[in-house]
């Protein structure tokens, strides 16, 4: 008789398994996330310098961060202060439009693939040159705010701080709404996951299209309505033709490095916000039958 | 059988025919359902094709542009439809962005990157949905994180390293190599579509074929991969076209070098155009040329989404992106 082979246990293998598959992730995170994370970190309280002979470093304390935050505002908050205001802003737009128009491209109606193709084209060459094109020619607004001359409305009854962010929002109003193509595509998708005996469960209760909606759709949709805000953030503030983000660059690489972090930090605080409050004002809603 | 006498229906009490024709109206019109009523639809129709329009309009103003000649373009009264097709601004700007090569490299250079995307971010997303692992909330936290941190952040170090440690700017390297270990350009997205794809797979499936003994790259390549059609098909397609419109990771790692992808194509038309207007002032055509430069750069992965749109918006459904 054969003496038995010394096995590990089962669990065990189980978690080498998963680790070996996990391990080129793990691999990449620590290669292009953790070092450079790291790195950057590290410039952003020194002078860097680089030499023919290689990299020197002098440290600066915080003084970077001093700089950008109490010295010269014409780095942060001059391109920041308005950028925020016109997130603000989009979000809400943004989100809402794409809500309304996956719910009724969810319809069923004859044309629907052509109109799905047609509000999802965008996600297909929003890339930030074609747009910027497209800004600073002028053509994203929509024809009847210039007729009714809502600009300058806006203009005279706000205060300026707030006035130039909307004006800004208005007048590229269609490429807002083009930001929203991976939001579409995402409440779709969600509103997939409602099954239709609720709906039929409410129609012979007798409820209108109206509370349908805002009984049982909307609520269902509230943790993808969170996912896209999430997600709409994130765009929003990593997008290449941003303000600042085209301030980090490599003049100087220890105050671009104090600024992507301190940039870092406010995409978290504003996540932060937005989690918070949307907890705060839906924390009673419960999705029915689900 | 003999009809009745009296017809018992015309002594119903409180159903006047008109109330059933008023009700069958109503029906008719705004439905049993909310979705099925004539006037909804026509409503429907009219906020669609509405939106469809202003959605659509800088796209048809791109392509009206480019196709003016300069009496189209001079007068006013030619808003949207020029007199006569001209082809020149396109020819031109053909030339300015070297279509033939700049496409050639933008197609390698997309499709390596969504072929390994596609493949790597679904091996990490199976681990992370099916596999044990040991701290795998620590893990997804840092596969959260990964999303969220801007690529600016980061691409200082990156240039670094690149250009001091590995030497290997101005080569397609930098951009390619981390989408091998599923991180790259949103990568971090596509693992967590893998993700849910594979969570909301049955798990029976699985352990059917573990009994039959097969391990788990069997199971991975045999089973679970041929059932994420609809992730792949999604996730290489988002691969593919972000990209290929992706301009600052090359712009970055590729600054100053010859051989050019094609979403650079605008920032090399206006760098010429400003060259241009140094010697000779700006000129008429300086508009419609980057316009039909972006038409250049966009009609490419336009085409493409024209094939595969349907898979693709139903694969985006069946994968559940989410939860």
């Amino acid at each position: 008789m054969r003496t038995p082979v010394r096995r590990l246990p089962s669990s065990t293998i189980r978690k080498l398994e998963g680790t070996l598959f996990f391990t080129p992730w793990i691999v990449g995170f620590l290669l292009f996330m953790v070092f450079p994370l790291g790195y950057s970190f590290y410039m952003s309280f020194h002078q860097v310098q680089i030499l023919a002979t290689g990299i020197s470093f002098q440290y600066k304390g915080f003084y970077y961060y001093k700089y950008i935050l109490f010295e010269n505002a014409d780095l942060l908050y001059n391109q920041l202060i308005p950028f925020l205001r016109q997130a603000v802003l989009m979000l809400p737009i943004i989100v809402v439009f794409s809500l309304f128009t996956a719910i009724i491209l969810n319809q069923n109606f004859w044309g629907r693939t052509f109109f799905r193709a047609v509000f999802f084209l965008p996600v297909i060459f929003t890339t930030g040159q074609v747009i910027t094109e497209f800004i600073t020619q002028g053509e994203g607004n929509l024809d009847f705010l210039e007729r009714y001359n809502l600009s300058s409305l806006v203009v005279t009854y706000l205060p300026p701080s707030w006035a130039s962010p909307i004006v800004a929002v208005l007048s590229s109003f269609v490429l807002v709404l083009w930001y929203s193509g991976v939001q579409i595509l995402i409440f779709l998708a969600g509103r997939q996951t409602i099954s239709p005996s609720v709906y039929e469960a409410a129609r012979i209760d007798g409820a209108n299209p109206w509370e349908v909606f805002w009984k049982i759709t909307l609520p269902a949709m509230l943790p993808f309505v969170l996912l896209n805000l999430i997600y709409t953030t994130v765009d929003l503030f990593t997008y290449p033709g941003n303000p600042i983000l085209t301030q980090v660059n490599t003049t100087d690489y220890g105050r671009s490095s104090a600024l992507a972090w301190i940039y870092f930090a406010i995409i978290f605080v504003f996540l932060g916000i937005i989690f918070f409050l949307f907890t705060r004002f839906f924390r009673g809603v419960k999705p029915a039958g689900r | 059988m003999s009809k009745p006498l009296i017809n018992p229906a015309r002594f119903r009490a409180g159903r006047p025919p008109f109330r059933a024709w008023l009700k069958k109206t109503r029906y008719l019109l705004l439905g049993k359902e909310a979705d099925k009523g004539l006037l909804f639809r026509v409503m429907i129709y009219l906020i669609l094709i509405d939106t469809a329009y202003i959605y659509l309009n800088p796209l048809f103003y791109m392509i009206t542009s480019m196709v003016k000649n300069s009496a189209d373009l001079l007068d006013p009264s030619v808003r949207w439809i020029p007199r006569e097709i001209f082809t020149g601004t396109l020819t031109d700007a053909w030339i300015h962005v070297r279509f033939p090569q700049a496409f050639t490299i933008s197609l390698l250079l997309s499709t390596s990157v969504a072929l390994l995307q596609t493949l790597s971010c679904a091996v990490a997303g199976y681990a992370l949905a099916r596999l044990d692992i040991p701290f795998k909330s620590f893990w997804f936290f840092c596969l959260l994180l990964t999303f969220v941190v801007p690529p600016q952040v980061i691409i200082l170090p990156n240039l670094i390293a690149a250009s001091q440690i590995f030497h290997v700017m101005k080569t397609y390297y930098p951009i390619i190599v981390p989408a091998l270990f599923g991180h790259g350009l949103k990568g971090a997205l596509f693992v967590i579509i893998y993700r849910q794809f594979f969570s909301t797979q049955p798990k029976e499936l699985e352990e059917a074929a573990r009994m039959d003994g097969a391990g788990v790259l069997r199971v991975f390549t045999r089973v679970m991969l041929p059932l994420a059609r609809p992730a792949i098909l999604v996730v290489f397609l988002f691969s593919f076209v972000w990209t290929w419109n992706d301009y600052y990771t090359p712009g970055m790692y590729m600054g100053g070098s010859k051989s050019l992808p094609l979403s650079l194509g605008i920032t090399q038309i206006s760098a010429q155009l400003a060259a241009q207007a140094g010697e000779s002032g700006p000129s008429l055509f300086d508009e419609p040329i980057k316009m039909a430069g972006a038409f250049l750069i966009i009609l490419p992965p336009l085409v493409l989404y024209l094939f595969a749109q349907r898979w693709f918006i139903e694969g985006v459904e069946r994968t559940g992106l989410v939860e």
